[in-house]
């Protein structure tokens, strides 16, 4: 018994060295001379002067706006549905009461365009339909609220513009969603 | 190119006749088919893609048993390899570059020891290897004398979501291995052959104010809007004739189905409900088949142009959200599971108008966009299973479906 665990052992250490000794051998052959390929040239554009020179008051008005609009927009706040629903939930009137203020007062100046989104489930016409009427529905409150129906206008994204790509049902309920975003 | 082959079930159809109605016939009855590969020019990748798409088209045919092991012999020798001895036919191909850089192509169909059948084809370009592939598929067809598979040389064209908001136009060959992207950058979705010929298309562009409906001549490159509308904007079907469009729009917020007459440019609203109407199809020249929300559910009803009164198709599905017509059948997409987040969640399925028959042809995923061949030999519909988006292909009169996945990106409408 002792001299099979013995010679076992031995045999053990026989292979495990031997695993050791080999060392990383490089095989010559597979060094290809690789020949240079010429790539094609840069392409390059000329601007002319006209384009060249910047109107510098109109740059500064229009960064400003942006900046104007980017702030106004994170005060309003996305509306969330439920599954297959375009009606606006309970939970969600007070958001676009608040929205309505901001577009009255502070986004006067500014078209409002509501962005219709849907979760995964069918990339078809009738998935566009549905973010279709919950940016309908927004814009309808939007309008009891006192907004002009000439400053709204809507698109409907479908599936195509996810916040969340994860296959949960947290993730797909934030998808279903209305987006405010501010046009000029 | 990996192939996927799905065999729904053992037994294939054996006549056409009512399609809605599965005639059982068993599948070893099928002749076996073995393909020889005798090509003298072109590497051994090049050999294999070439060797794999003629394997793939000949399942699709759904007329053999296909072997396919990567067989090579001389062209010229006079009886089959040994290993192929017990085939029914033998498909041997010679492909060989010739002096201005074409593709060639010779083949021969062995039977029995028998050429009976030999072809020559010829193209510029060797990255359209595929659609001689399928030109070779469709004329064995031919020989075997089987329903024509004209579809098969037909063109896919197909939008793909690659990241929110941005996604690519695309034109492929049935089984995704051509790929030539013709629209790129932007927010483009809801691609649409503009005609038979297949040499232009309509397109929706999110990128406008408005959703606008476009239109692009492939032999000019030219691109023209066509027309406009707040909140949506798909065309749905374009009339065999290509002269008059079915048109999703929603001008007030509220989608319903339009007809457009490309002649003069002028569209009229098909459809009142105060709900959603889309997705209009043309199931012949005064009648429509749309999808409607008005049962409180989408569902598919039609209705005659010009008439006002609809008609319910189908009555079985909890939510029956899109379709596609031939003749007397209607393909339609339908949520069979009651919960809403279930693996197995949309299915597609054939009824006929004529008859009460149902037949159910997908079982796993989110199978959706069905699309009848332009002869209804062959569905083409989209399948999202498992965060793998592919093409699948289904031929009725055989019972079996076939699927081509795609490489990257999301499916998000097609036509063909």
């Amino acid at each position: 018994m002792k001299k099979i665990i013995i010679s076992s052992v031995a045999m053990a250490l026989l292979v495990f060295s031997g695993c050791a000794d080999k060392e990383p051998v490089v095989d010559e052959k597979v060094q290809e001379v690789v020949v240079a390929q010429e790539v094609e040239t840069v392409k390059t554009e000329v601007v002319s002067a006209e384009d060249s020179s910047i109107d510098e008051n109109a740059m500064s008005s229009s960064d400003s706006n942006e900046m104007n609009m980017a702030n106004l927009e994170r005060d309003l706040s996305t509306v969330y549905f439920d599954f297959d629903k375009f009606n606006i939930r309970a939970d969600m009137q007070d958001k676009v009461t608040s929205s309505a203020a901001v577009a009255k007062d502070a986004a006067s100046a500014f078209t409002i365009k509501l962005e219709g989104n849907c979760d995964e489930w069918g990339s078809d016409e009738y998935n566009f339909a549905l973010g279709l009427k919950r940016a309908s529905s927004v814009k309808k409150a939007l309008i009891s609220e006192g907004v002009s129906d000439s400053r709204i206008t809507m698109v409907s994204y479908g599936e195509s513009n996810p916040v969340c790509t994860d296959k949960t049902q947290e993730c797909w309920s934030k998808n279903r969603r209305v987006d405010f975003k501010l046009l000029p | 190119m990996r192939i996927l082959l799905i065999f729904l079930f053992v037994f294939g159809i054996s006549y056409a006749g009512d399609a809605t109605i599965e005639v059982i016939k068993k599948v070893e009855s099928l002749p076996s088919i073995a393909v020889e590969d005798s090509s003298i020019s072109y590497d051994n990748t090049f050999k294999d893609s070439f060797f794999k798409t003629i394997i793939a088209d000949l399942n699709v045919l759904s007329l053999f048993n296909v072997d396919r092991h990567h067989r090579k012999t001389h062209f010229n020798d006079t009886s089959v390899m040994v290993e192929n001895k017990d085939m029914d036919y033998v498909l041997r191909y010679k492909m060989f570059q010739d002096d201005v850089g074409a593709l060639n192509i010779e083949l021969k169909l062995i039977n029995k020891e028998k050429i009976v059948l030999t072809k020559q084809y010829k193209i510029n370009r060797k990255n359209v290897f595929m659609f001689v592939a399928h030109t070779i598929a469709y004329d064995i067809n031919e020989f075997m004398q089987a329903p024509s598979v004209e579809w098969m040389k037909r063109r896919v064209i197909f939008s793909r979501v690659v990241a929110p908001q941005k996604t690519e136009i695309v034109i492929s060959d049935y089984t995704l291995a051509y790929q030539h992207t013709v629209i790129k950058g932007g927010f483009n979705i809801f691609p649409k052959w503009a005609n038979k010929n297949q040499d232009a298309f309509y397109y929706t562009s999110l990128d406008s104010k408005k959703p606008t409906l476009k239109h692009v001549n492939i032999k000019t490159g030219k691109s023209k809007s066509i027309i406009s509308s707040d909140g949506m904007m798909v065309c749905s079907d374009v009339s065999r004739d290509s002269n008059r469009l079915l048109l999703t729009m929603a001008p007030d917020g509220q989608p319903d189905v339009y007809l457009y007459d490309v002649a003069s440019a002028q569209s009229k609203k098909l459809t009142n409900y105060g709900g959603i109407d889309v997705n209009g199809q043309f199931l012949d020249d005064e009648t429509i088949v749309f999808v409607s929300g008005r049962l409180g559910y989408p569902n598919i009803f039609s209705k005659k142009i010009g008439s006002r009164s609809v008609e319910q198709m189908v009555y079985y599905g909890k939510s029956n959200s899109a379709s596609s017509t031939f003749g007397d059948y209607i393909v339609y997409k339908s949520r069979e599971s009651s919960n809403a987040f279930s693996a197995n969640t949309f299915n597609l399925h054939l009824i006929s108008t004529k008859t009460d028959f149902i037949r159910r042809l997908t079982a796993t995923g989110v199978n959706e966009f069905p699309k009848f061949s332009i002869d209804g030999d062959a569905i083409l519909f989209i399948k999202n299973y498992k965060s793998q988006s592919s093409i699948g292909i289904i031929r009725l009169n055989h019972n079996k479906n076939y699927l081509f996945p795609l490489k990257y990106g999301r499916l998000q409408a097609m036509d063909w």
